[in-house]
């Protein structure tokens, strides 16, 4: 007999589902709802409330925010493409090219994973220095251009490539670079979107490191510019800053909607949760 | 396209200077990096560049980098990634409990060996003693105030006319702020309370601040003048948490649990409390927002009046070149001049530490259509400053945990301060010798 009714497992899972979405989304709903209504309302409900845009327009004048936009996509851009050619390299070296002593080396690589980039942050602002890049792009992308994390899973990924990919590709007379791109690439192509979307979300909202190499409203992120609207000492500005916030994760979270279903698929099949 | 070849430009110009300045003897221009803190709204790093730029104006030899760095935390930590990697700001503006911290760093240096002829002499002798007193440890002077806050009460004077009370006599003593909270709290008619007498913020980073309020009204004291020793378990310091607990717990007019720092103005604005323990900055933004009559007022006191003072200082970096100090030395005395502090005063809210600041004529316009701006002034000489230590960070931490650990009603007052008293007394034994 085949059961058609849902089951009460199946009800909690739901009901459950529902419950950690509505909280996860909350805060988000929140500032829009505060972003686009005048200060008086920012704690109380009236769905009769006044819209403004003037949350927006105070914002937009009180930062550059073009600047800052353009600083954070440099950053997150120049990040993202040396990390997809190191780890893409490094992997593939580890996967294909077995040397004596890659195991350690590989160890070494993981362990780097276990080493929190705060507390390198004086040696890292030193070696800056010493190039003379404070104060540059480079100097803020500089410590993340090789990434542990990406190393090990793209490793991870070619090794689960059978074999038999790679030796056809061979016997048709496809040289290492070759394999390495009409093979390897494209059979991860899940793992790269996967990836590249939790290297954009972190170094999009990375705070601490960007802030301490920058000086000059040049080359500071967006995030640094956002700080100025936290200006706790005299209490919270709820409006502003949650119009200051939606403005600097728009870019962002128009590009999750946009390809959600691709970002879903790529982490189902990454296997990053 | 356009801003990447400007960028290139820029790097290029950049290194070019640098190649110069490495070249160039030391008579050359000075300059020098200044990060700063900004803590309250408003376009303040315009400010802040004009009075820079007015500065260049009349030293045309010093050449300033002004750095907006964030809040106090990310300056700090700016401040001090930069001086451990032996580059640091010749100047920044930092918290003024961080002293205990930056001399044991050694990071920073006194600022009292700059002051050398009579006019520096007079200049130091302008400001308030009280702000003076916070930034000397072991007879020196390391610091100098710029951008000080004291805690003031903020009441609804027609809340206070409403329930009968003289909205112009404010509580001067606490049983008096507890009998006019009683009179001032309205409850719906299912018991609800819609307005509470008082609140006193006491989330973690804001609770140890205004704690020290209500010890020094208690005639007590948090901690010694060497940042060595906290007298957590005295009979004052914990009756004066037990007074905190108990006007909500007792008395009913202080709103139950944890009242949070940054959604306190709101509560005063929308009048779910009547009245409310609160920066002095907070009152361009109160005095726009209000719908309703209010009043500044000085703390009460049980039985001297007293209230805590806040913010940040000068601090000069040792590692910095002899030069960069020196030019940093004259950029502190310009920011600090009369004048400057006048305006900005008005344009931060921030008290000026200088009486002769109160004597421009702009502040004293000010202060002529604000009259409560002089509450703030006038209770300094009873302010004591804020909670301060060796290992800052972690003293304070543990103070603010006891102190919701007895707000929330988890621990009581006596067994929550012993217990962070305990803990402190380990952290800082090394530094009593």
């Amino acid at each position: 007999m085949i059961e058609t009714r849902t089951s009460p497992a199946e009800l909690i899972v739901a009901f459950g589902g529902w419950v950690l979405a509505l909280l996860w989304v909350s805060p988000l709903l929140y500032a829009f709802w505060t972003a686009f209504h005048p200060a008086a309302y920012a704690v109380r409900f009236d769905l009769l409330a006044p819209w403004t845009l003037e949350n927006f327009a105070r914002v937009w004048n009180a930062a550059p925010f073009p600047r800052y936009f353009l600083n954070t996509f440099l950053l997150v851009t120049l990040i993202l493409c040396c990390q997809f050619v190191i780890c893409t390299l490094a992997a593939y070296a580890f996967v294909c090219f077995p040397f004596k002593g890659s195991d350690v080396l590989f160890m070494f690589v993981l362990l780097q994973l276990m080493i929190m980039p705060e507390a390198l942050l004086v040696e890292n602002y030193k070696t800056v220095a010493q190039l003379g890049l404070l104060d540059t792009v480079l100097a803020m992308g500089l410590p993340y251009l090789a990434s542990a994390f990406g190393i090990f899973l793209f490793r991870q990924t070619f090794k689960s490539i059978p074999k038999e990919l790679e030796e056809a590709a061979r016997l048709e007379g496809a040289n290492m670079f070759q394999v390495l791109l009409r093979v390897f690439v494209p059979v991860a192509k899940p793992i790269y979107i996967a990836y590249g979307l939790v290297t954009v979300s972190y170094h999009w909202n990375n705070f601490l490191w960007p802030l301490v190499v920058t000086n000059s409203v040049d080359t500071r992120p967006i995030t640094v510019g956002l700080q100025i609207f936290a200006t706790i000492e005299q209490g919270v500005d709820w409006s502003l800053i949650t119009a200051a916030t939606i403005l600097s994760v728009s870019p962002l979270l128009v590009a999750f909607l946009l390809f959600q279903r691709q970002f879903v698929q790529s982490f189902m099949r990454a296997g990053i949760r | 396209m356009t801003s990447i070849a400007l960028k290139r430009r820029t790097a290029l110009l950049g290194a070019a200077m640098l190649g110069a300045l490495a070249a160039m003897p030391a008579s050359a221009k000075t300059t020098l990096d200044f990060y700063y803190p900004i803590q309250v709204g408003g376009p303040l790093t315009k400010v802040v560049d004009g009075y820079i730029a007015k500065f260049k104006e009349a030293n045309p030899d010093i050449e300033v980098n002004a750095v907006y760095s964030g809040n106090y935390t990310d300056t700090t930590t700016k401040a001090l990634t930069a001086a451990k990697s032996g580059a640091p700001p010749a100047v920044a503006v930092l918290l003024a409990t961080d002293i205990f911290t930056l001399i044991d760093e050694d990071v920073v240096e006194p600022v009292g060996e700059f002051v050398k002829n009579d006019a520096d002499k007079a200049w130091l002798a302008g400001f308030m003693p009280a702000y003076l007193k916070s930034a000397q440890v072991g007879g020196k002077l390391w610091s100098i105030p710029f951008q000080r806050s004291t805690a003031v009460l903020y009441y609804n004077k027609d809340a206070f006319a409403s329930a009968g009370l003289d909205p112009n006599k404010p509580p001067k003593t606490w049983a008096e702020m507890v009998a006019m909270g009683k009179a001032v709290t309205q409850k719906d008619a299912s018991g609800k309370v819609t307005r509470w007498g008082v609140g006193i913020p006491g989330n973690i980073g804001s609770s140890q601040w205004l704690f020290g309020a209500l010890v020094a009204q208690n005639g007590g004291r948090l901690m010694n003048d060497e940042g060595t020793e906290t007298y957590l378990t005295d009979q004052k310091v914990v009756d004066a948490l037990q007074f905190w607990v108990d006007l909500s717990t007792k008395e009913g007019v202080h709103p139950p649990g944890i009242q949070e720092w940054g959604t306190t103005p709101q509560d005063f604005l929308e009048q779910r409390i009547a009245m409310i323990w609160t920066t002095t900055g907070n009152l361009t933004n109160i005095a726009r927002n209000a719908s309703f009559k209010f009043g500044l007022a000085p703390y009460p006191g049980n039985p001297k009046p007293a209230s805590v003072l806040g913010g940040g200082n000068f601090y000069i970096f040792k590692k910095a070149p002899q030069d960069q100090k020196d030019a940093a030395f004259k950029l502190v005395k310009f920011l600090t001049s009369d004048e400057l502090q006048a305006d900005w005063a008005i344009q931060t809210g921030y008290v000026a530490p200088r009486d002769g600041a109160w004597n421009v004529p702009v502040l004293k316009e000010y202060t002529a259509k604000m009259p409560d701006a002089l509450v703030a002034k006038n209770q300094i000489p009873d302010s004591v400053p804020e909670f301060s230590t060796y290992e800052n960070a972690r003293t304070t931490k543990i103070l603010n945990d006891a102190l919701s650990a007895a707000l929330t009603g988890s621990k009581t007052p006596r067994q929550a301060l012993s217990e962070a008293q305990t803990a402190i007394d380990r952290i800082l034994r090394p530094y009593r010798r």
